[in-house]
C-alpha cells in the first residue's frame, strides 16, 4: 500500500490579455479499483467560475472553468492525497484467452464508459494501422493468456523503441512514431493500443501520474515528472481492467495513479477547451507526486 | 386546316413515341418507363419536352442546365474552392401517386422507429440491456456521442428531418439503401431541381397533376417553430461555411424556409442560452438547423479543436433553451450496421416488419451472420459496418465479394477473423434504369431515390413528395450527394387528380405584416460592408489607370498630360499596390503598368482583377442577401477579350451595373445600408488621396483636370465655371459641394445618415462612438473652405476616415474572437 501527495500546477500566460476562457479540467482523479482519493482540492488564480461539466465522454471528473475577465495569466493547481493498494497481476494458466476477451467484449450488453464495448474501435486519435497491427500481432495469438500476451507486448515495445522527448508532439498519429521507433509514453500508449483493438480486443487510454522518487535502491521510473500515459486491458469480468505501462515495460501498480481513463487523448486531457483572444499563448507543467511516510 | 400548336403538338407526341421507343429499345428488364404501367405519364412527359426543345435532346438538357445555372445552383468537390455547375438531367423520374403513398408511408414509419430506436439508445438503454441490440453495435458507431446520453433533445425528439437512399429493384419494389439521420442533405437541391424543370417544361405540372413541394417546406419550418418556446421564434441554419460541398444549397434553403445562415463564430452561449451576433447586440436563437458535423458541434463537449464549433451549445441544448435539429448524436444509426437489426427491431417495437425494408443486411460481429456471409461472399457486398475503413477493406468502400481476387480475399478473411465487427454483408442489388438525355437519344441509367421526410406542427412526419434522383454509372450508392460523373434529376410524383394551387403564403391574418427583414448577423454585415469597399475600390483604380491609358498614352487624342502630372497618377496607382512602379515613364513601361494594374496575374498585386477576386468571394459567402443578377456579375470571369482599352471599358460597365443594382434594386435594409456605408467610405477615401495627390497649391492645370476626371466631375466643373480650371473652384467641386454626388462631403452626409438610423445598443440617447466619430467628420467637412484645404487638413480628413471606419468595424462586426486551443499536457 502506498499513500501520496499529489501536487499538479498548470500555468498559461498570454502575450494579449484573453477575452474569456471555458475549460474541461480533468484533473481530480477518478475512483477505481486498487486507489482511494482521501482528500481534494482544485485552486484557479486569479479566479474563475468552477462547477461540474454536464458532459462528459469518458470516465473522467470534469470541471468547467469559466473565466469572465481579461487575464494575462491563468494557474491551476490540482492536490490530491490518495491511498493506492493494488495487487501485481500474475499470469496464470486459467487466464482468459485474448480469443475469449474479444467475443465477450463483442457480446457486451452494457454501452457504458467503463465497458470494454466502449474501447473496441478505433478512435479520433488511435486509428487502426495495418504496420502497427501486424507488428503487434507477433506477441497477440488469440489462444494466448491474457495476462502474459499484455506483459510481452508491453515489454516488447519498451525494449524496442526509444523514448526521446523530442521525436514527437502531443499530436502525432500512432503511425508516426511507430515508424520512427521512438517517442514518449502517449506515444506508446497509442501504438499498444492500436494493435489491440487491431487484434479486436478492448483497450483503454489511461492517463495518471507515476511516484516522482523511486524507492532507495529501485530505479527512477520513466514519465515521473510530468502526467503520465498508459493502457488498460479488459481481461474478462473475473479480472477486470488490467493496466500495463508500455513506457516502463511493467504492470500498473503501486507507483500508478489512475486520473481518467478514455478511448483517447482528448477523452482525457486535463485542461482543454476555449479562449478567446489574439496573441499567443505559453504553458508550463509541474507534477510532484511525493510518498507520504507514517 | 389544323392550327399551329396542334401542328407542333402532333410533331411533339410524334418525337416522343419515337424517343421511348427507341430507348426501349435497349433498356434492360425492370426500366422505369418501360415496364411501367404508367408508361402514358412518361410518354406526357417526353412530349413536354419535345415540345419544349423540339427535336433535340441535346437542347433539352442544355436548357435545363441553363435554368439550373440561372437559380444559382452550384455545388462543390471536396478540395475544390471552385463551385462546379449542378448537372441536371431535363428528365425527371416520375412516380404514381398510389405507388408513391406506399413510399411515403414507409419513409414515415421508418423515420419514426429510428427516432424510438434513438431514443432508447440515448435514453433508458433497453434495447442493449434485453439484448435486441449489443453494445458494440452503439459504440461502434462514430456518431455515438456518449455526452448525449441522458439529455432529454428539448421540443421531446432526437429527429426532425430524415432521409434516406431508395433503390428500386428489377421487380418494381423499393427498398432502403442509406438511412440520413443528420442533416436533410440535398433537400435544396430537390427544390431546385423542380424550380429548374418546372421552367424548362412548364406544361408538366398542370398536365400530370404533378404534386408540388411547397406545402412539404412549410411543414418542415411550422415543424421547427412548433418546438420553440417562444410564439415567433428565430431560426438559425448552422453551416460551416463556404467550402463545404453543398454551401449553395444551405444558402438557398434558408432563404427559401426564412432561416439566418449562420456560422459558428455567428453564435454565442450565454448562461445556458444561444444567441447570434447582430448589429443590434446578441440575439436569441431559438432553434437551430444544423449542417455543421456533430462532433464539431461544440468544442466543450466534443472535439475540442474544432473551430466552427459555438462552444457551450450543448449545455443550452441540455438546459432545455435552443432545439437542435436533429439532435447531435441522432446519426447513430446511418451506421450500415444497424440496418441488420431494423426489421427484428420493427418487429418488437411496432409488432410488425417494416412496410419499407432495407436491403437484406448481415453484421459479421455475431458468428452466424459471419458464417453466412463467409460462406455467400460471391452473391454479398462486403461494406464497412460503420464509418472507419477496416483493415480488411483497403479501398475503403464496399465491394462485390465476387470481385475480390485471392489475395483480398485472404487479407478480409483474415481481418475479419480479428475483428469481425467492423464489417457487414449486405445483399447485392441490382438497381433499375431511368432515362437520361445522353447525346442526342435517351439512354438507360441506373438510379437511386433520396427521400426527405420532416416533422410538421403536431408532430408527425410529412413526406416530400417527390425529391431527388441521382444517376450514376458507378455502382457506388453511398458516394456523397454529388460525385463526379453522376446527374441529378428531378423528380415526379403525378396522379389523376388535379393539385391545389398553394404557395408557402400562409393564410390571411397569420402572420402579421412587417417591413423589417429581421435580424442581420454581424458577420453579414461586416461581408456587405467590404463587398461596398472592394467594389469602389476597384471602381476607383480602374478609373485612375483608364485616366493613364487614356490621356498620356493614347497617340491619336493629342491630349498627353504634362509629365509631372503623369507621374503623380503613376504614384497614386502604385502606392495603391496595383502595380509594381515603372523603371521610366516610356510609353511601353505604362502600358505595362497599366496592364498589371488591370489584369496582372492574380494574387502578386492588389489590383482590379484581385479586388474583383476578392468581392467574388465575399459574393459566394453572402448568397442569401444577394440577388442572382448581382452574383452573376460578382461570377463573371474577368474579361480576356480585346485590348486593354476594351477590358477597361468591359470592366467599367460590369461596375457600373453593379452600383446601379445596389442602388435600384437592393432593399432599404440595414444590410444594404452597410453595403452603401462600406462604398460611400471607400469613395471619400478614394477623393481624399486624389486630392492629396493633385491639388497642392503648386497644381497645374493637368493636375486639376485629372483630379476632375479621378472624381467623375469634369461635366459637372464645365456646367459651372466657363473659365479654365482653377484650383479653388475644382477642391470646392471635388471635396466640399454637397450637391455633387462624388464630393467628399456627400459620402460624408451620407454616411452619417446611414449611422444615425442604423441600430445603437444603449437607449441613453448618446451618440455611439462611430457616429461621435461621423459627426466630426461631418464638421471637419462643413467647416472647411476650399482655401483651408491645405494637404495637413487633407491628411487629417483621411485619417479621420480611416479611424471612422474602425470605429464602424468595432462596434458592428465580429472583433478578433479567435479561439485559442487551451490544450496541454506535456508527456513523458
Amino acid at each position: 500500500m502506498m499513500r501520496y501527495a499529489i501536487r499538479h500546477v498548470t500555468r498559461f500566460e498570454y502575450a494579449d490579455a484573453a477575452g474569456f476562457a471555458r475549460c474541461n479540467l480533468r484533473l481530480k482523479p477518478i475512483l477505481w479499483s486498487g486507489q482511494t482519493l482521501d482528500d481534494y482540492h482544485l485552486s484557479v488564480e486569479p479566479g474563475g467560475e468552477i462547477a461540474p461539466a454536464r458532459a462528459q465522454a469518458g470516465l473522467a471528473n470534469v470541471m468547467r472553468l469559466v473565466v469572465e475577465k481579461p487575464e494575462r495569466e491563468l494557474t491551476i493547481e490540482s492536490r490530491a492525497r490518495m491511498t493506492v493498494d493494488r495487487p501485481l497481476p500474475m499470469p496464470a494458466a486459467d487466464d482468459p484467452t485474448l480469443a475469449e476477451i474479444a467475443a465477450w467484449a463483442r457480446d457486451s450488453r452494457d454501452v457504458g464508459p467503463a465497458s470494454p464495448a466502449s474501447y473496441l474501435f478505433p478512435s479520433p486519435h488511435i486509428p487502426l494501422d495495418r504496420n502497427i497491427g501486424a507488428w503487434c500481432a507477433e506477441e497477440l495469438d488469440p489462444d494466448r493468456g491474457a495476462l502474459e500476451a499484455a506483459i510481452a507486448l508491453a515489454q516488447r515495445i519498451q525494449r524496442e523503441f526509444a523514448f526521446d522527448t523530442t521525436a514527437t508532439l502531443v499530436d502525432t498519429p500512432p503511425h508516426v512514431a511507430f515508424a520512427q521507433r521512438g517517442g514518449v509514453c502517449q506515444d506508446f500508449a497509442q501504438i499498444m493500443i492500436s494493435g489491440l483493438r487491431a487484434a479486436g480486443l478492448p483497450a483503454a487510454y489511461a492517463s495518471g501520474y507515476l511516484r516522482t522518487l523511486p524507492p532507495p535502491g529501485a530505479p527512477r521510473l520513466v514519465g515521473a515528472d510530468a502526467t503520465h500515459a498508459w493502457v488498460l486491458l479488459w481481461c474478462g469480468d473475473r479480472l477486470g481492467w488490467i493496466g500495463v505501462d508500455p513506457t516502463n515495460g511493467i504492470w500498473m501498480a503501486n507507483d500508478h495513479v489512475i486520473v481518467a481513463v478514455g478511448r483517447d487523448y482528448p477523452e482525457i486531457a486535463p485542461i482543454d477547451g476555449v479562449v478567446l483572444g489574439s496573441g499567443a499563448q505559453t504553458m508550463s507543467v509541474s507534477v510532484d507526486v511525493a510518498p507520504i511516510e507514517d | 386546316m389544323a392550327s399551329p400548336a396542334l401542328a407542333s403538338l402532333f410533331d411533339a407526341r410524334t418525337i416522343a413515341g419515337r424517343w421511348a421507343a427507341d430507348y426501349c429499345a435497349q433498356a434492360p428488364a425492370g426500366d422505369v418507363l418501360c415496364d411501367s404501367a404508367g408508361r402514358a405519364a412518361w410518354l406526357a412527359a417526353l412530349e413536354e419536352l419535345a415540345a419544349a426543345a423540339g427535336d433535340s435532346l441535346g437542347h433539352a438538357r442544355e436548357r435545363a442546365q441553363r435554368q439550373a445555372d440561372d437559380i444559382g445552383l452550384g455545388h462543390r468537390m471536396p478540395g475544390e474552392s471552385e463551385e462546379r455547375r449542378w448537372p441536371l438531367s431535363p428528365v425527371p423520374l416520375l412516380i404514381d401517386s398510389t405507388e408513391w403513398q406506399a413510399i411515403a408511408a414507409g419513409i414515415a414509419e421508418r423515420a419514426e422507429l429510428v427516432e424510438a430506436v434513438t431514443a432508447d439508445l440515448y435514453g433508458p438503454g433497453r434495447l442493449v440491456s434485453d439484448g435486441a441490440i449489443p453494445a458494440a453495435l452503439v459504440t461502434g458507431s462514430p456518431l455515438f456521442l456518449r455526452p448525449m446520453v441522458g439529455v432529454t433533445p428539448p421540443g421531446g425528439h432526437h429527429l426532425h428531418f430524415f432521409a434516406a437512399d431508395l433503390c428500386r429493384d428489377a421487380d418494381g419494389r423499393w427498398r432502403v439503401l442509406a438511412d440520413h439521420l443528420r442533416a436533410p442533405v440535398g433537400a435544396g437541391y430537390a427544390l431546385e431541381n423542380r424550380l429548374a424543370i418546372a421552367r424548362t417544361l412548364g406544361g408538366l405540372q398542370g398536365r400530370l397533376n404533378v404534386r408540388r413541394h411547397a406545402p412539404f417546406f412549410a411543414a418542415m419550418r411550422d415543424g421547427l417553430a412548433a418546438t420553440c418556446r417562444r410564439s415567433e421564434p428565430r431560426i438559425g441554419l448552422l453551416t460551416p461555411g463556404r467550402l463545404n460541398p453543398s454551401y449553395a444549397e444551405q444558402a438557398h434553403l434558408a432563404r427559401y424556409l426564412g432561416f439566418l445562415l449562420v456560422e459558428g463564430a455567428d453564435l454565442a452561449v450565454r448562461d445556458d442560452r444561444l444567441y447570434v451576433r447582430t448589429i443590434a447586440g446578441l440575439k436569441r436563437i431559438d432553434a437551430l438547423c444544423r449542417r455543421v458535423d456533430p462532433r464539431l458541434l461544440d468544442p466543450l463537449a466534443f472535439d475540442a479543436s474544432s473551430t466552427i464549433g459555438v462552444p457551450g451549445l450543448i449545455d443550452a441544448m441540455a438546459a432545455g433553451n435552443v432545439v437542435v435539429a436533429n439532435a447531435p448524436g441522432a446519426g447513430m444509426l446511418e451506421a450500415p450496421a444497424f440496418s441488420a437489426f431494423l426489421p427484428a427491431l420493427a418487429q418488437r417495437l411496432n409488432g410488425a416488419p417494416l412496410q419499407l425494408p432495407n436491403i437484406a443486411t448481415w453484421w459479421c460481429g455475431q458468428p452466424a451472420e459471419r458464417a453466412h456471409v463467409l460462406a455467400n461472399l460471391d452473391q454479398m457486398v462486403v461494406a464497412p459496418a460503420f464509418g472507419a475503413v477496416p483493415l480488411g477493406l483497403p479501398g475503403g468502400g464496399p465491394v462485390l465479394g465476387a470481385d475480390l481476387d485471392a489475395d483480398a480475399r485472404q487479407l478480409l478473411a483474415e481481418d475479419m477473423a480479428r475483428r469481425p465487427q467492423d464489417y457487414v454483408g449486405q445483399e447485392a442489388v441490382c438497381l433499375s434504369t431511368m432515362p437520361f438525355a445522353e447525346g442526342e437519344r435517351l439512354a438507360p441509367r441506373p438510379f437511386t431515390l433520396r427521400v426527405f421526410a420532416a416533422r410538421d406542427a403536431d408532430g408527425r412526419w410529412a413526406v416530400l413528395p417527390g425529391g431527388f434522383a441521382r444517376l450514376g454509372g458507378e455502382p457506388d450508392t453511398r458516394a456523397t450527394v454529388m460525385g463526379e460523373g453522376s446527374w441529378s434529376a428531378d423528380v415526379c410524383v403525378h396522379g389523376a387528380d388535379p393539385v391545389p394551387p398553394v404557395s408557402l403564403l400562409p393564410v390571411a391574418g397569420a402572420v402579421e405584416l412587417r417591413r423589417n427583414p429581421g435580424t442581420l448577423p454581424s458577420r453579414v454585415a461586416d461581408n456587405l460592408f467590404w463587398l461596398g469597399r472592394y467594389l469602389e475600390r476597384g471602381e476607383a483604380l480602374l478609373g485612375a489607370t483608364r485616366v493613364l491609358l487614356g490621356h498620356s498614352i493614347s497617340a491619336d487624342t493629342g491630349a498627353a498630360l504634362a509629365d509631372e502630372t503623369v507621374a503623380r497618377l503613376v504614384a497614386l496607382i502604385a502606392d495603391a499596390g496595383a502595380a509594381p512602379a515603372p523603371a521610366g515613364r516610356r510609353r511601353r513601361e505604362l502600358v505595362e503598368f497599366a496592364r498589371v494594374a488591370i489584369d496582372g496575374a492574380e494574387g502578386q498585386w492588389h489590383n482590379v482583377r484581385q479586388i474583383n477576386r476578392l468581392a467574388a468571394g465575399i459574393g459566394a459567402i453572402s448568397r442569401d442577401r444577394l440577388s442572382a443578377d448581382m452574383m452573376r456579375l460578382l461570377d463573371a470571369p474577368h474579361p480576356s477579350r480585346g485590348g486593354l482599352l476594351d477590358r477597361a471599358g468591359s470592366l467599367q460597365r460590369r461596375y457600373a451595373a453593379l452600383a446601379g443594382l445596389s442602388a435600384e434594386h437592393m432593399a432599404r435594409t440595414d444590410a444594404w445600408r452597410f453595403h452603401d456605408l462600406g462604398r460611400r467610405l471607400e469613395r471619400a477615401l478614394a477623393i481624399t488621396r486624389a486630392l492629396r495627390t493633385f491639388a497642392g497649391c503648386e497644381a497645374t492645370s493637368d493636375d486639376l483636370s485629372t483630379l476632375l476626371d479621378l472624381a467623375d466631375s469634369q461635366i459637372s466643373y464645365r456646367q459651372r465655371y466657363l473659365t479654365s480650371f482653377g484650383r479653388l473652384p475644382v477642391l470646392d467641386l471635388v471635396a466640399l459641394d454637397p450637391g455633387n454626388p462624388r464630393a467628399i462631403a456627400f459620402q460624408v452626409g451620407a454616411i452619417a445618415e446611414h449611422l444615425a438610423r442604423l441600430p445603437v445598443l444603449s437607449d441613453s440617447g448618446l451618440a455611439e462612438p462611430q457616429q461621435a466619430v461621423a459627426a466630426a467628420v461631418q464638421a471637419m467637412v462643413a467647416t472647411a473652405t476650399a482655401a483651408s484645404l491645405d494637404p495637413a487638413t487633407i491628411g487629417a480628413l483621411e485619417a479621420k476616415l480611416m479611424q471612422l471606419s474602425d470605429a464602424i468595424a468595432a462596434r458592428y462586426f465580429l472583433q478578433g474572437a479567435e479561439p485559442l486551443r487551451g490544450s496541454g499536457l506535456t508527456l513523458a
